[in-house]
């Protein structure tokens, strides 16, 4: 009557062979097999996630840069004791590599790699937390706009598609002119920026949903919307959500140290990537390598946030 | 015995655009229906006629436009949301097995979601996802399963199991055979024989597969284009089709007895394949277009369901007129 179920679990009465070496072979296999059977877990999607994720290489020496980088923000007063504001201005434009400078001082002679390390902080913070706010508002937005349909949902996207028409740059610079520098407007104007396209994933991805059959199963039960939308819809947008997202991070930065770069985001002294590679543009011909330092670390976060997003999604995606 | 479902005049039109203008999809159109307590009633027709929204508003999961609904002898609404404890007496079965189930939701998890939404106690909760799981036959070690690992056949067990959770008189089952392979759906179809024996079911079997519905089916209902052009018990409509369409539907069923074969005498004509759209329908008789003996009468006058003998009925004007 049921399915042709493999046995979880064997028991004696497999394999009753006619000799004793018979059943020594067939108990050994059904050792085997029970062994096999009761170590085996099922896994739930996120642990299946990160088995995957462990095997691609070039995901996991990402996320270990990544991880570098931000441990090396969060310990800088354990991995230099030279000052990060305040430097001697006869060391000033030491080389890379040059004793006690490891990555070398800047034009009044502060220590480079105390600059980078300290300003990890402020570009970290600019690159997660607008991307971490954007992704709680616009998965908000995209949820309630795809489960609701109608006159709210049309006015919830249509203004977001109106914010989505400004270059991505551009509306920052706007954002974050009218609202004035500093490190906690640079965080406003990139959220703002990045609520639209994420509220856009959210959406498609909750319409694919909505008309799934389960979300059918869930409201006959007489569940809520809004008990429908947390435990039927949400758990099956996130992922989408969160692949989107950890692409945003390394733009979030870029965009961070782009305003600072203009002088719309964090006021100097404050070691910023962006502002650091500013103050150093016009000693590129003095010092070329120091000059480009900052830019480097730009570059490396980015390009890892990048690489270990795509490895995510890959992870994500292979249908099991 | 007093039936368990009365379908009144059930109506149900659907807004669309169609090329660029707004039209009406009228996609169940008066359709009245009623199943005794304890049988099974199959509704059969071709793809788009409107079995699965006519599957959706007896559930509640469509609101009609129009008709009247008797359940259990206490008039339901069609018309306004149901609340939860009018939904849980009527359950579905869903017909693809793999969007049928939360892919975040472990198997035990897609089962007691109805129960938590109702509010059973936790220990009730228990008592019932592992006393549906035995009875579905699905292993109690399935229960900690995401539905990825699962194959078809189980899915739709899984499925089963969460509609009878709540142990609802009726189960409205919406093709719940049609995606597994044949060596599943016979399984599949035995379980839900004796589901129906042992929890005293009442099922409403939709299916376009005529051989599986004759075999579930006490009474059989055959759809045509959002109508119902007739019906009765199994056993007569099978064997004595009265309406043009029953017959056409019932000389493509492919048969493995010779003697049986219709393949050589077909009702069907040559341009009569084609289904007309549920947006703008055929006046008068829907099925007039594709009718071997269709006349002008079919064509202006929309034939009235006439009784035929005990229980049943048939729409067609040959019977109408003498």
């Amino acid at each position: 009557m049921t399915e042709a179920v493999v046995p979880t679990l064997l028991d004696k009465s497999f394999g009753a062979g006619t000799t004793a070496a018979d059943r020594d072979e067939a108990a050994r296999r059904r050792d085997e097999w029970n062994a096999a059977r009761t170590s085996e877990q099922p896994q739930s999607f996120w642990q299946a996630t990160l088995r995957r994720f462990a095997t691609n290489k070039v995901g996991v020496v990402a996320a270990g840069i990544v991880l570098l980088l931000v441990l090396g923000a969060i310990f800088a007063p354990l991995l230099t004791s030279a000052d990060p504001l305040i430097g001697k201005p006869l060391d000033r434009l030491q080389n890379v590599g040059s004793p006690g400078h490891l990555l070398g001082t800047d034009e009044q002679g502060r220590d480079m790699l105390a600059r980078v390390l300290y300003g990890g902080r402020l570009s970290l913070l600019a690159g997660f937390v607008p991307t971490i706010g954007a992704a709680l508002i616009g998965t908000a937005i995209g949820v309630t706009s795809g489960i609701m349909r109608g006159a709210v949902g049309t006015v919830l996207m249509r203004t977001m598609d109106m914010l989505y028409a400004f270059p991505a740059i551009l509306l920052a610079i706007a954002v974050g002119a009218s609202l004035g520098p500093g490190l906690t407007n640079t965080i406003i104007a990139v959220t703002i920026v990045f609520v639209p396209p994420v509220a856009r994933v959210a959406e498609s991805a909750t319409r694919r949903v909505v008309v799934q059959e389960f979300v059918e199963a869930a409201r006959l039960s007489g569940a809520s919307t809004l008990r429908v939308a947390r435990t039927q819809v949400l758990p099956n947008v996130l992922n989408d959500v969160i692949v989107y997202a950890s692409g945003l991070v390394g733009v979030a930065m870029i965009i961070a140290a782009s305003l600072s770069f203009l002088g719309l985001g964090s006021a100097p002294p404050a070691p910023e990537w962006g502002y650091m590679l500013n103050s150093l543009r016009g000693m590129v011909s003095v010092a070329p390598l120091v000059a480009i330092v900052p830019g480097f670390f730009i570059f490396l976060t980015s390009v890892a946030f990048n690489l270990a997003s795509d490895a995510l999604r890959e992870a994500m995606d292979s249908r099991l | 015995m007093a039936d368990l479902l009365e379908l009144i005049d059930i109506s149900k039109t659907f807004d669309v655009r169609s090329g660029g203008r707004r039209a009406t999809l009228s996609a169940v159109d008066h359709v009245s229906l009623t199943v005794r307590p304890g049988t099974t009633l199959g509704i059969v027709g071709e793809s788009g006629c409107g079995k699965s929204t006519l599957a959706r508003v007896i559930v509640g999961l469509h609101l009609a436009d129009d008709g009247e609904l008797v359940f259990d002898g206490k008039q339901m609404l069609t018309g306004k949301r149901r609340t939860p404890g009018e939904l849980k007496q009527m359950q579905m079965v869903f017909q693809d097995p793999s969007s049928a189930l939360n892919p975040r939701a472990t198997i035990s998890e897609s089962i007691a979601f109805p129960l938590q939404v109702q509010g059973a106690s936790k220990s009730v909760i228990a008592e019932r996802v592992a006393t549906v799981m035995r009875d579905v036959g699905l292993p109690a070690a399935y229960a900690s399963r995401y539905p990825h690992q699962l194959s078809g056949g189980q899915r739709q067990r899984v499925n089963i199991a969460r509609a009878l959770a709540l142990q609802p008189k009726l189960v409205v089952l919406d093709e719940a055979v049609s995606a597994l392979d044949k060596s599943i759906q016979a399984q599949v179809l035995n379980l839900l024989s004796d589901l129906q024996d042992e929890y005293g079911l009442t099922y409403v079997f939709i299916s376009h597969d005529l051989n599986v519905v004759r075999y579930l089916s006490d009474d059989v209902a055959v759809m045509y284009l959002g109508q119902v052009v007739e019906q009765g018990s199994a056993q007569q409509l099978y064997d004595e089709p009265k309406h043009p369409y029953t017959q056409l539907l019932l000389s493509s069923v492919p048969t493995l007895d010779p003697a049986e074969s219709t393949r050589d005498e077909p009702v069907d004509t040559a341009d009569s394949t084609e289904i007309p759209s549920p947006i703008d329908p055929p006046s008068g008789c829907r099925f007039r277009t594709r009718c071997p003996f269709a006349t002008d009468l079919c064509a202006q006058v929309v034939p009235v369901p006439i009784q035929v003998g005990e229980g049943r009925t048939v729409a067609c004007h040959l019977y109408t007129t003498p």
